[in-house]
């Protein structure tokens, strides 16, 4: 080495920057105070896991309960959470009849109120999760493992606006009471309208709170809308049909629309507000897990059923047999499989596994980068294998 | 394991699938040798990357791709692409241009990617400077050659007759700070500014980097193009990993390692294997960190101190730079946006040092960067939209100080600052806009794990190049490669990557054969 500095020292500039790194060298750190720091600076904002607790549970409406959750851990109870966008959601894991599986929920609590996240879920028929964690197993007390907040689905000023609308479907009363409490609390210069449709009106979830909020604030109006009204009824009735969006919220052109709600809602919101000329830029879809009936969707293989049994093979692991009509995500999971997710949805991304032969189908909620798409990677939480397929994660 | 050249479960684990971990992992295997690569997030690339939102892949760090060179006059990532096999997995898009370099109330001129061009282009603004802008075009190709050809043969044989006779120039002008070259060339500030506009590759000030990556800069994107990638960065990273698989290398993501483990008990440490977040412990003689070095040092070794070369190193070191970036979807074509070019720099001030200054505080920024991909590649987004990265170089420790509550309304406030510039040159921009995502140096801190968020590694000043750092060899069978050894930007980290698995193969193989003849010698024995 030395010979070498010798014959470098021919370069001009060369000694000069030796010295100056002497310099440094008498002054500088070795940055062992920054020990753990990196991890611990992400950490902040956006941990790998958290360890929570239900420390209240709510029956909200017939159908819906909320679980407060806070820090597990004994010196972390009552200690804020990480922040979040009003809007996001946590993925919840669960062990079920010993299947290891997970949900994504939106925090209908306030990002002002860190010291729990609120989750309000509502029931599904025949759901998987929704009905463990609505039955009786699960109290005040019971620990449960969650991803950090994630999502898009937020207010982002700078190119939402002021002028503010949520139409909101059933569970979708769950971020929209997170999102239009913090902007009320937080701006006023923003006009927030909700129109909420619901099925049943004594179902309506966050009904009390939504109307306090309107009477409080005079930028903050709402439109309950009730789909299957008991005889009698005086509210709004019907859909949110583009008639009744115009009625309600006046010009659509100008605003910025969020919408959350069962994937029938949304799809059906979509298209009412398209025909009134309302531009991609100023719809904002909540994504909603995949798709129920992907056989009816474009681009599924004719001659596959969703009952057809095909043979899935782990590279190097093993092999099972599940439905064509089933996420792969979810009987992987069945199975024992452990693969990072969060959304379920086909859009995070963490549980991208890769097709090595063999056919998937890959609805249109999976947001594949095109590279993935050149190498046979997929989302796995929104994919469906059509043929036997052997994949590696 | 059988198939492996020792006992060890692996002959070589990669931390970090960085472009310089890919490169690495792929020569690794491709030369025979059994690795396995690690990855804490679920995909390839890290800077070289991209994600989706709605209708838009976002690339996140690739502006110019440097070192291909075209078909009829390759450079020498098109050879080493060649042989990590990835030369037909991807497709390579050039640019027309260097960039527009548009300074408010001064100047506003394009360069071509073509080294008479870009002559003919100066000449043309700045007739008064004819002369020096000869003697500078011509000074920077040959520094440049000299420092890839004459200078590492001089360095190989120790001669100083070499030396002075192959790379006099490099050794006259090579290490003097970018700005005395300039000064001495120019009359013009407007000129200068215009020239030293790739400091922001950098990270540091002309004052502060050395003549010879400027001139490096500046030669071989003028003569082998600047370029990018169909499909992204993230292309190019996929790419090498399926190189990578098809070779028979094992990957996993979602899978951070924790822990180098060594052997303490020689006078030097030595690798035996790692452990990841899970708890697993890995075997293996060789281990490539592509995290950063201060993580590995620091955080991952397991030795009780740090080894007294890393700590010497470190403590005549700075953190680099980061970026905060603005991911945008717009609506409308480029032509629509009056976006002309792929690169534009855009500047409140001709004072570089004003703008490095800034970039170590939260005020507005006063020279960001604008890439709009479709300007040469309109498959970058839906028919009748564009993509659109808009970047200020930033220092991460400035973030890490804001309280977490704040965090989101600070980076929409510091996002307005970019946008009001960008609306300045491009009026109707911010009306344009179908999907944005902020990135700061915190997210790039989240997506990399480096310390304060850097991009480009340490900071560069001009005792951090190779001549003045040697590689760390004070763990056996532990090596650095990506960033944080040597240069930061793409061309570097993938060079890095693959000649560290090169030396390593060549070291694997030497070491295979002296078992097998010990073994033969052992069964002559019997
Ligand atoms: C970002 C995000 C935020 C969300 N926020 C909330 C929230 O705040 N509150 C809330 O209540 N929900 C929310 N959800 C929905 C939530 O994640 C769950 O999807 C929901 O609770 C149902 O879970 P489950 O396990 O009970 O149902 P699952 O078992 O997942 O079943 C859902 C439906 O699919 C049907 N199904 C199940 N398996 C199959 C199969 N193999 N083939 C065909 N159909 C099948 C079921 O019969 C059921 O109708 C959110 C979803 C997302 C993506
Ligand atoms: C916004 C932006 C713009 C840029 N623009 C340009 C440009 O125009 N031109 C240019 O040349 N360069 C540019 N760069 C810089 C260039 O992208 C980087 O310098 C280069 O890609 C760094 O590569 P690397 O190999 O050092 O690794 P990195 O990209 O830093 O990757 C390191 C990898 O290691 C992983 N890792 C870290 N710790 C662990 C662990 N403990 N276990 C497992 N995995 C771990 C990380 O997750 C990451 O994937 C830009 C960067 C950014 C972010
Ligand atoms: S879990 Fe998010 S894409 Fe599958």
């Amino acid at each position: 080495m030395s010979n070498s500095n010798e014959l470098l020292k021919n370069i001009v500039g060369y000694w000069d920057g030796v010295e100056r790194k002497q310099a440094r060298e008498q002054v500088g750190t070795d940055f062992s105070e920054q020990k753990g720091k990196t991890a611990s600076d992400i950490a902040k904002l956006h941990p790998k896991r958290l360890q929570l607790t239900v420390s209240e549970i709510f029956q909200d409406t017939p159908s819906t309960k909320t679980f407060r959750l806070v820090q597990s851990k004994q010196s972390l109870v009552n200690k804020p959470l990480p922040p979040f966008q009003a809007g996001q959601y946590i993925n919840l894991y669960t062990t079920i009849d010993g299947v290891e599986t997970a949900r994504p929920y939106a925090i209908s609590s306030c990002p002002t109120h860190r010291e729990y996240y609120d989750l309000t879920v509502k029931i599904v028929d025949g759901g998987f999760v929704t009905n463990y964690l609505l039955g009786d197993e699960v109290k005040v007390g019971q620990e449960f493992s969650s991803t950090s907040p994630m999502g898009t689905f937020y207010h982002n000023p700078i190119f939402h606006g002021d002028d503010l609308v949520f139409l909101a479907g059933g569970s979708g009363g769950a971020p929209a009471r997170s999102m239009i409490e913090s902007a009320l609390n937080r701006d006023s210069n923003i006009n927030f309208h909700l129109v909420y449709g619901n099925s049943y009106e004594n179902d309506v979830i966050f009904q009390d709170t939504f109307r306090e909020l309107a009477d409080k604030y005079d930028n903050f109006q709402l439109s309950e809308v009730i789909s299957r009204p008991t005889e009698g009824y005086e509210g709004l009735t019907g859909h949110l049909s583009k008639e009744l969006i115009t009625e309600l919220t006046g010009d659509a052109s100008s605003k910025t629309f969020y919408i959350c709600g069962p994937t029938p809602f949304n799809d059906y919101c979509v298209e009412q507000l398209k025909a009134l000329g309302v531009e991609d830029k100023r719809m904002r879809i909540e994504c909603n897990g995949p798709p129920k009936k992907p056989s009816c969707l474009d681009g599924w293989p004719e001659v596959v059923s969703e009952v057809d049994e095909v043979t899935v093979t782990v590279k190097g692991r093993g092999q099972f047999v599940a439905q064509a009509g089933e996420p792969l995500l979810n009987s992987l999971e069945r199975n024992g499989y452990t693969v990072e997710n969060a959304c379920r949805s086909g859009e995070c991304s963490l549980c991208r596994v890769k097709v090595l032969s063999g056919e998937v189908f890959n609805p249109p909620e999976s947001l594949l980068r095109k590279s993935d798409k050149d190498f046979g990677w997929v989302h796995s939480c929104v994919a469906f294998p059509t043929t036997d397929i052997e994949i590696l994660y | 394991m059988s198939d492996s050249l020792t006992s060890n479960d692996f002959d070589a684990i990669v931390i970090g699938a960085g472009n310089a971990g890919l490169t690495a992992a792929t020569a690794l295997q491709r030369g025979g040798a059994k690795t396995l690569l690690l990855e804490r997030h679920n995909i390839p690339g890290g800077c070289a990357t991209s994600f989706v939102r709605g209708e838009f892949e976002f690339e996140v760090a690739l502006h110019q791709l440097s070192g291909l060179g075209t078909e009829d006059k390759p450079f020498i990532m098109r050879k080493i692409f060649g042989e990590l096999g990835v030369m037909d997995k991807v497709e390579f898009v050039q640019e027309h241009e260097l960039y527009r370099m548009a300074v408010k109330d001064e100047f506003d001129i394009t360069l071509p990617a073509s080294w008479t061009g870009i002559r003919n282009v100066l000449i043309e603004n700045f007739p008064a400077e004819e002369a020096g802008i000869k003697t500078f075009m011509t000074l920077c190709e040959q520094v440049t050659m000299e420092s890839f050809m004459g200078l590492p043969m001089a360095r190989k044989m120790n001669s100083e007759e070499m030396l002075m006779k192959n790379c006099k120039n490099y050794a006259e002008h090579g290490l003097r700070d970018a700005k005395s070259v300039l000064d001495e060339h120019f009359e013009s500030e407007q000129l200068k500014t215009l020239l030293a506009a790739y400091w922001c590759y950098l990270g540091m000030p002309p004052k502060d980097i050395n003549f010879c990556d400027l001139a490096v800069m500046l030669y071989a994107y003028g003569v082998f193009k600047p370029w990018h990638i169909k499909g992204g960065s993230q292309a190019l990273s996929s790419a090498l990993l399926e190189s990578f698989l098809e070779a028979g290398g094992e990957v996993r993501f979602n899978c951070s390692v924790e822990r180098i483990v060594t052997d303490q008990s020689g006078d030097k440490p030595t690798v035996k294997g790692i452990v990841t977040e899970f708890g697993e412990e890995i075997s293996t003689g060789q281990v490539i960190s592509n995290a950063s070095t201060v993580v590995t040092f620091g955080d991952l070794l397991d030795t009780p101190v740090m080894p007294e070369g890393i700590s010497k190193d470190f403590k005549s070191r700075d953190i680099g730079t980061s970026a905060f970036c603005l991911y945008l979807g717009m609506d409308k074509t480029p032509e629509q946006l009056g976006i002309k070019n792929a690169s534009t720099f855009l500047s409140q001030t001709m004072d570089e040092e004003l703008m490095h200054d800034t970039m170590s505080t939260m005020n507005p920024p006063v020279a960001t960067m604008l890439t709009c991909y479709n300007v040469d590649d309109p498959s970058f987004a839906p028919p009748g939209k564009s993509q659109i990265s808009l970047l200020c170089l930033q220092y991460g420790s400035v973030w890490e100080d804001i309280p977490v509550e704040k965090y989101a309304e600070t980076k929409y406030a510091f996002a307005e600052h970019l946008l009001n510039q960008a609306e300045e040159f491009f009026p109707g921009f911010r009306a344009s806009i179908e999907e944005v995502e902020v990135a700061t140096p915190l997210t790039m801190m989240r997506y990399l794990n480096t310390p304060g968020g850097a991009i480009y590694g340490f900071q560069q000043n001009p005792e951090d190049g190779p001549l003045h750092r040697p590689r760390y060899d004070d763990v056996n069978g532990l090596h650095i490669a990506g960033s944080w050894q040597g240069m930061g930007g793409f061309q570097p980290t993938y060079m890095v990557g693959t000649s560290t698995a090169q030396a390593i193969v060549k070291k694997l193989k030497k070491q295979r054969s002296a078992e097998a003849a010990k073994k033969e010698m052992g069964v002559a024995n019997v």
